[in-house]
């Protein structure tokens, strides 16, 4: 697998800087031998008299294409080590119209007017100042031509996929289509300037037989071959131990309830019975592969046996066939007995207290086994608790309250064990953008200082603002947390209904929470909202309330709303009496949102002003309502508002 | 133009067929798609010399607009300014090897001067505007674009044929 200089962010690296110049050198060089030096051969192709530009370019473009198609399929390289090109329809439309108009004028473009201007072509040096000067233009033009350079910006988007083939039979009808320009091209040249040297020619008939076998057998190819490693990277990865786990790293994430670890025991059923490492389970080798196909690059798999030979070998079986999350156990489970369980009397190397302590609570988890709790049950629907069910899980380990009131309100008093948390922790300014939703990996931190991990059940107090508890609840979303619920009418029932209450700092002990590899599922950008909005191809709902909507109210730079979106204020969604705030009852929800959503599988965006009111309406809708395809626009109207690109809909403008 | 038949050792020395000129093309692009991960380009190259220049005459100016200012102070220390370097030294060394430098103005048997100076100065600012509107040029957005399937690079590749051949008859007068 090639790791290119984009794959590794370093195209402004000295290295790449040096291949450019290289890459640049072949690229004049072959224009060069092609006759792209002089204007006039250029110019042909738009008289019919030299057809050389179609043929050069449609050979380079299919050479090109075949052989990245090729290297993609043979996993040569993988395609997110390659820059596609976006498409961004308005751009390149306008763009590749204007630029055809100054290419036959000038009869030069940017690559072979270089080529020119090395040949002592004096109109391309004249090109290659305009060009310049045209790009001045642009820079000085580019508070108005902004919004066309965005226009239609659709992300990266294949023509097969357009038309629904895949990439290697589109590539075929590619091929086939330059092979019929070849001989058009030489025929139109016969007729036009008496000319057409390759029209019949044993050269290009064979050229054409070539390019169309090549593209046929890259078509016919399994593609099932792209997944597999290189016996070189497979030989790399294990000198560089990249496929080891060490018994400290296994325990400890073990512990912190890490479930994303698969811990696979290859020994006998006898031995395995007789111990094993908790959580793991028994998969003799034989079976291994059939046991391990749904969870293929899906999370970490740890093979172990007593010694690291037969691991070793099955998780090279298991890299063959693309497996690239199987780890082996270091020093196995002879190693996981020394390092981890052997009790702290026997070990002939001092041990620090810190030290002690950790082999103490690694034996009692290992070895103890039936001292934890059993976890806190929770269901899919609804997510959100009551006073009394949380009264009676007070004081557990693996409850954790998040308190999101202000810290002085907190100091005065708060539900014994809780912790107290600033939603506004979650979030930061990203891209230029002011509180967005922080990444994935500063959640997980923070989470870790909150001593949670992913077994840990979390509850949400709220106060008046549910809000401030849903933006905390879509933050455990972007790190895959589930296990959470929100406390149904918050700080002011609990303190209504005159349950326990504390003014004790509880003590936390720090854990380590597993980042998730990608990013979550339900947020989306301005792209997609300006593309859903334009094809109205999902329900858009903006929860600000009614003023800021219509733009009577407006403390952003434009006023107004997303085309087509449609208002139902966060508001709406709780009642308030007696200072307690609590959602209204799923009845009375789930007719209100009838009325806007055709079904439950039916798209929705919900956005506001930085995403903090729609975090509730997401929280309604998927998890009270069990609405299946809900999104959340966290740039929201402050960051649509700020891209003058973007269009707007006020009561005027839409009639 | 018309004498490297009658001699042959010192005339220009003839073009590669344009299918294998196209098969070596095509190859260095390819190379590039698998080493540095981008294809080749030129009118990026161009548009930094261009804001270089202008940053030397108002470089306050430059620094805050929003196009160029995003380019940072040294606009040139990128990876295509170099790819452009690069297309020019290889130019040379094709056109030297085979005997094609030839200073001069190329336009047609009775085009005047000024006719081809404007229309490839006029040409030149319409492509630089094009190709940094539409992020690229012939190189950039249509081979690199194209080999790779991208639906816009292609619309790209269409959009410049059909305004290139409406315009085309409107300036056959430099040619003739």
């Amino acid at each position: 697998m090639i790791a290119t200089f984009f794959g590794q962010d370093a195209l402004s690296s000295n290295a790449a800087f040096v291949l450019s110049l290289l890459l640049g050198f072949g690229f004049g060089f072959a224009l060069e031998q092609a006759g792209f030096g002089s204007s006039r051969r250029l110019a042909g192709i738009f008289y019919f008299r030299d057809m050389t530009v179609l043929r050069v370019m449609f050979t380079a473009m299919v050479t090109a294409m075949l052989g990245l198609q090729l290297a993609l399929v043979l996993g040569v390289v993988s395609a997110d080590q390659v820059y596609f090109l976006p498409t961004i329809y308005g751009a390149q439309i306008v763009g590749g119209l204007l630029f055809g108009v100054g290419f036959v004028l000038s009869s030069w473009c940017p690559g072979t007017a270089a080529v020119g201007l090395a040949s002592g072509r004096l109109d391309a040096l004249i090109f290659l100042g305009g060009a310049a000067l045209g790009s001045i233009l642009f820079n000085e033009m580019y508070g108005f031509v902004a919004p066309l350079a965005s226009w239609g910006d659709s992300g990266v988007k294949f023509a097969w996929a357009s038309l629904g083939m895949s990439g290697p039979v589109f590539a075929l009808l590619f091929a086939t289509v330059a092979v019929a320009a070849f001989w058009g091209s030489e025929w139109i040249e016969k007729k036009v300037a008496g000319t057409g040297p390759y029209l019949g020619s044993p050269f290009l008939k064979a050229f054409s037989v070539t390019i169309l076998v090549a593209a046929f057998a890259v078509a016919m190819l399994p593609p099932t071959a792209s997944t597999r490693p290189s016996e070189a990277a497979l030989l790399q990865a294990m000198d560089a131990g990249e496929d080891h786990i060490d018994p400290d790293e296994l325990a400890d994430r073990l512990m912190a309830g890490d479930a994303s670890l698969l811990v696979v025991d290859i020994r006998t059923p006898a031995e395995f019975a007789a111990f094993h490492i908790r959580t793991a389970v028994n998969v003799v080798a034989a079976d291994l592969t059939e046991f391990l196909a749904p969870h293929k690059n899906r999370g970490i798999i740890v093979l172990y046996s007593n010694g690291m030979t037969h691991p070793a070998q099955a998780r090279d079986a298991l890299a063959r066939l693309g497996f690239n999350n199987a780890y082996i156990l270091t020093d196995g489970l002879r190693g996981f007995m020394e390092q981890i369980l052997k009790p702290v009397s026997l070990r002939t190397a001092p041990l620090s207290a810190r030290q002690a302590a950790k082999v103490n609570a690694w034996r009692a988890f290992f070895l103890g086994g039936a001292t934890a709790p059993a976890p806190v049950p929770v269901g899919d629907l609804p997510r959100l608790v009551e006073t009394g069910w949380l009264q009676q899980h007070l004081g557990r380990d693996d409850v954790r309250i998040i308190d999101v009131r202000p810290q002085p309100a907190y100091n005065g008093g708060h539900i014994p064990g809780s912790v107290r948390m600033d939603p506004e922790h979650f979030r930061g300014v990203i891209g230029g953008v002011s509180s967005m939703l922080l990444p994935a990996e500063m959640i997980a931190r923070q989470l870790g200082l909150l001593g949670v991990t992913p077994q840990t059940m979390v509850i949400l107090v709220p106060s008046e603002k549910v809000h401030d508890a849903t933006l905390i609840a879509i933050a455990l979303e972007r790190v895959g947390h589930t296990r959470y619920a929100i406390l149904n009418g918050g700080w002011e029932q609990w303190l209504a209904e005159k349950r326990p209450v504390d003014t004790a700092l509880p003590l936390i002990t720090a854990t380590t929470y597993p980042t998730p590899a990608g990013p979550d599922n339900f947020t989306v950008d301005y792209r997609t909202v300006l593309a859903h909005s334009q094809r109205r191809t999902a329900v858009l709902i903006d929860v600000r309330p009614a003023e800021a909507f219509t733009g009577k109210k407006s403390d952003e730079a434009r006023a107004g709303h997303v085309p087509v979106a449609v208002n139902r204020p966060f508001t709406s969604d709780v009642s308030t009496t007696n200072g307690v705030s609590r959602f209204l009852p799923v009845s009375e929800l789930a007719a209100a949102y009838a009325k806007l959503i055709p079904s439950a599988d039916s798209p929705v965006i919900v956005s506001c002003r930085t995403g903090h009111q729609a975090s509730q309406a997401f929280f309604v809708l998927r998890h009270l309502l069990g609405y299946r395809n809900v999104s959340w626009y966290d740039g929201g109207w402050s960051e649509w508002s700020s891209r003058p690109e973007l269009p707007v809909e006020t009561p005027a403008s839409s009639g | 133009m018309n004498s490297h038949s009658s001699t042959p050792s010192t005339g220009p020395k003839p073009h590669l067929n344009p299918y294998l000129a196209g098969v070596l093309l095509g190859l260095v692009l390819l190379a590039s798609f698998l080493t540095l991960g981008v294809g080749l380009g030129a009118s990026a190259g161009i548009a930094r010399a261009g804001a270089y220049a202008q940053s030397c005459v108002m470089p306050q100016h430059v620094a805050g607009s929003a196009y160029f200012g995003a380019w940072g102070n040294d606009p040139l220390r990128y990876y295509l300014v170099f790819m452009f370097v690069g297309t020019l030294l290889g130019g040379l060394v094709s056109a030297i090897a085979g005997r094609r430098v030839q200073p001069q103005l190329e336009r047609g048997p009775t085009a005047s001067r000024g006719l081809r100076i404007t229309l490839a100065l006029v040409g030149g600012v319409l492509a630089g505007f094009a190709s940094r509107l539409a992020s690229g040029c012939t190189s950039g957005q249509g081979l690199t674009g194209g080999a790779m399937l991208v639906t816009g690079s292609l619309l790209f590749l269409g959009a410049m044929f059909v305004s290139g051949y409406a315009m085309a008859w409107f300036v056959r007068r430099q040619w003739q």
